[in-house]
């Protein structure tokens, strides 16, 4: 907490500029093809780790279901596009629809249970969702997945190529961090934290502890969706295994890395964790030995992140973050003081 | 399975064997997360993964290291009921009292490190265990039973029994009961509540070994096949009432027979739905189990 939260806010929206002009100019100033299509998988991820770390920091809920919702909107775009040829919008509208009608299904009945409960009912929706993708053959193709998913297009313009489809989904990136920053900054949000603090104090309050608790996982499930849709049209090929367990664990770990109370190191958390198996992206060099090595422990990499967080600093990296600028403010002004 | 039954009686009788078989198994698994849950509060994610290396470690020391079969399954079991104490003091301890969302990330990371050190160590290909006792299946009123099935059974059985023994005749385990009352209480009147919860992460790691290695010879396994069992043993111990021992193994019977008599009377296609529907049923209608006392804890 500064002693000008003035100049803090500032500094803060500057910082925010800078990021969404850099990520914005990038495809013009160097477009890799492979770096962006990497990059549009990171954007795709922090937009459901933006629902998540909600769910999670806030509702002090975790999930361990939600590829099975990025997998309802993913299948749910792809099949009306396929089958129905769906024009693309009206595809990514239904996907976030029926997500969130799954999230409202599996949240009413158990959010009214505690944590571990939680934890355990989605990770059956998960693992129900993911037989229902491989048996309902007739619809999404079963295990050989369902294929000719075309890409975004609005009217006459089809986004094809690689940076198109970039900005399409940092553009949705940017609108899940708005949505999600706005429900931590009002009044939702301030209920969120009493829910997180103390279920009871919050309930003693006047808040309608179940209701919020259910606004948000509906909130989360489909921004999922989204990212499902996003994901389906880009790749234009799903399959069930694109959707499974290790995914949803995978997600909890971008939000455990990143900082369980802070949607800024959750996104953060996600962009490492997506780029540790495709580094060869961002570092030009690497062999493709390393890459193979990371990919092939790349389990073994999320497992100890999530025990290692937890052990040594369970504010993610959010949280030592604020520790280093706070050092470094305490530093700054009174260069004497530091010598003692 | 393999016997042509010519009466419905026999067929139904054949299902309920199969579902006695699954249900003990899902028994040992729901022990261990009853047994932790009742020291701790706490749902152990991994516990799939002390069941998956049962199977693969008695693999490893039967075939990598040439034991005898008898000797590579004691092995495992103890092997696994260490990896279980040094999990506990290792990665639970240092935050044991950080509450269930820690606990519960903790154990998930560490279901993946097993999952991922057991293909690392052993390979990505399902592994088989020969049977305990070579022989024919016995013929019981027109249905089969396995030789392997007899020793599920048995070795099911005796750790029930050697269970109940340790809760009810043994100092360690009064305190361990003491510790399901109530850790605060316990803790106060002199007891080690920390061994208390580091013994019960052996237990629950030996008891998933002993169910994982004693139904490999029947199914195989691999090192992914936790997670699924991990869902099953929780379905099962959710079922019967979490915390309470007993009711595990009623809730693991139960949950076999549900399976196995849908699968005769439904289709096999969904068989792992069932085990995760009745999960959810039992979630959303009585968290508190069927057969347990246990007060609601909700909001």
């Amino acid at each position: 907490m500064g002693a000008r939260p003035g100049r803090a806010q500032r500094s803060r929206l500057v910082l925010i500029a800078a990021i969404v002009i850099a990520l914005a100019a990038l495809p013009f100033v160097y477009s890799d093809a492979y770096l962006l299509k990497v990059l549009s998988f990171v954007g795709i991820n922090v937009i459901i780790v933006a629902g998540l770390s909600l769910l999670f920091g806030y509702a002090g809920q975790v999930s361990l279901g939600h590829a099975a919702f990025y997998g309802i909107g993913a299948y749910t775009s792809g099949v009306l596009a396929v089958r129905f040829g769906w024009p693309w919008i009206a595809c990514v509208a239904a996907a976030v629809v029926v997500s969130a009608i799954g999230g409202l299904i599996l949240a009413v009945p158990t959010l009214r249970l505690k944590g571990h409960y939680l934890a355990m009912a989605t990770l059956a929706f998960g693992q129900i969702a993911y037989v229902a993708f491989v048996e309902a053959k007739g619809i999404t193709g079963g295990i050989d997945g369902l294929s000719g998913i075309p890409s975004p297009s609005l009217g006459p313009l089809e986004l094809r190529s690689a940076e198109s489809n970039y900005l399409l989904v940092w553009f949705f990136v940017g609108v899940a961090l708005l949505l999600a920053g706005n429900i931590v900054a009002l009044r939702p949000g301030r209920a969120l934290r009493a829910l997180h603090a103390s279920e009871a104090g919050a309930q003693a309050c006047g808040i309608d502890v179940v209701r919020t608790k259910v606004q948000v996982f509906v909130v989360s499930a489909s921004l999922a969706g989204l990212a499902g849709s996003l994901f389906a049209h880009l790749v234009g090929f799903i399959s069930p295994s694109s959707f499974t367990l290790v995914l949803s664990i995978e997600l909890v770990a971008m939000v455990v890395l990143g900082g369980m109370g802070s949607l800024a190191g959750a996104a953060l958390g996600a962009v490492v964790l997506t780029l540790i198996p495709n580094l060869d992206a961002v570092v030009p060099g690497m062999s493709p030995r390393a890459v193979e090595l990371l990919q092939d422990w790349n389990a073994d990499i999320f497992g100890v992140i999530l025990i290692v967080v937890m052990l040594f600093m369970p504010g993610g990296l959010a949280a030592g973050a604020g520790r280093l600028a706070g050092w470094v403010r305490r530093r700054r002004p009174a260069p004497s003081e530091a010598e003692a | 399975m393999g016997v042509d039954a010519e009466v419905t009686g026999s067929e139904l009788l054949q299902f309920i064997i199969a579902g006695l078989k699954n249900g003990s198994i899902y028994a040992l698994v729901a022990l261990g997360f009853t047994i932790v849950y009742a020291s701790t509060k706490a749902i152990n994610f991994a516990q799939g993964e002390f069941y998956m290396f049962g199977g693969m470690f008695a693999v490893f020391f039967l075939s990598g290291l040439g034991m005898p079969l008898a000797l590579a399954a004691l092995v495992s079991v103890i092997t696994v009921t260490a990896v279980g104490l040094g999990f506990d003091r290792v990665a639970i301890r240092p935050r044991r009292d950080a509450g269930p969302l820690t606990l519960i990330i903790i154990t998930i990371g560490g279901s993946m490190v097993f999952q991922s050190f057991a293909r690392h160590a052993f390979g990505p290909d399902e592994r088989p265990l020969p049977v305990f006792t070579a022989g024919p299946s016995i013929d019981f009123f027109g249905a089969a039973i396995e030789r392997q099935t007899l020793w599920i059974w048995a070795l099911t059985a005796v750790a029930v029994v050697a269970l109940t023994i340790l809760y009810t005749r043994t100092k360690l385990g009064r305190a361990m009961r003491a510790c399901m009352e109530n850790r605060e209480a316990a803790r106060l009147m002199g007891i080690d509540t920390n061994r208390v919860v580091t013994i019960s992460f052996g237990l629950a790691a030996g008891l998933g070994a002993l169910g994982g290695l004693v139904v490999t010879p029947l199914t195989q396994t691999a090192f992914n096949v936790g997670p699924s069992m991990g869902v099953k043993g929780f379905a099962a111990a959710i079922l019967g009432g979490l915390g309470n021992p007993l009711a595990a193994v009623a809730g693991g019977i139960t949950l076999g027979l549900l399976e196995s008599l849908s699968i005769g009377f439904l289709s096999s296609t969904y068989k792992d739905v069932i085990a995760l529907a009745v999960l959810l049923a039992v979630l959303v209608l009585r968290p508190e189990g069927l057969f347990s006392r246990a007060s609601r804890e909700k909001m």
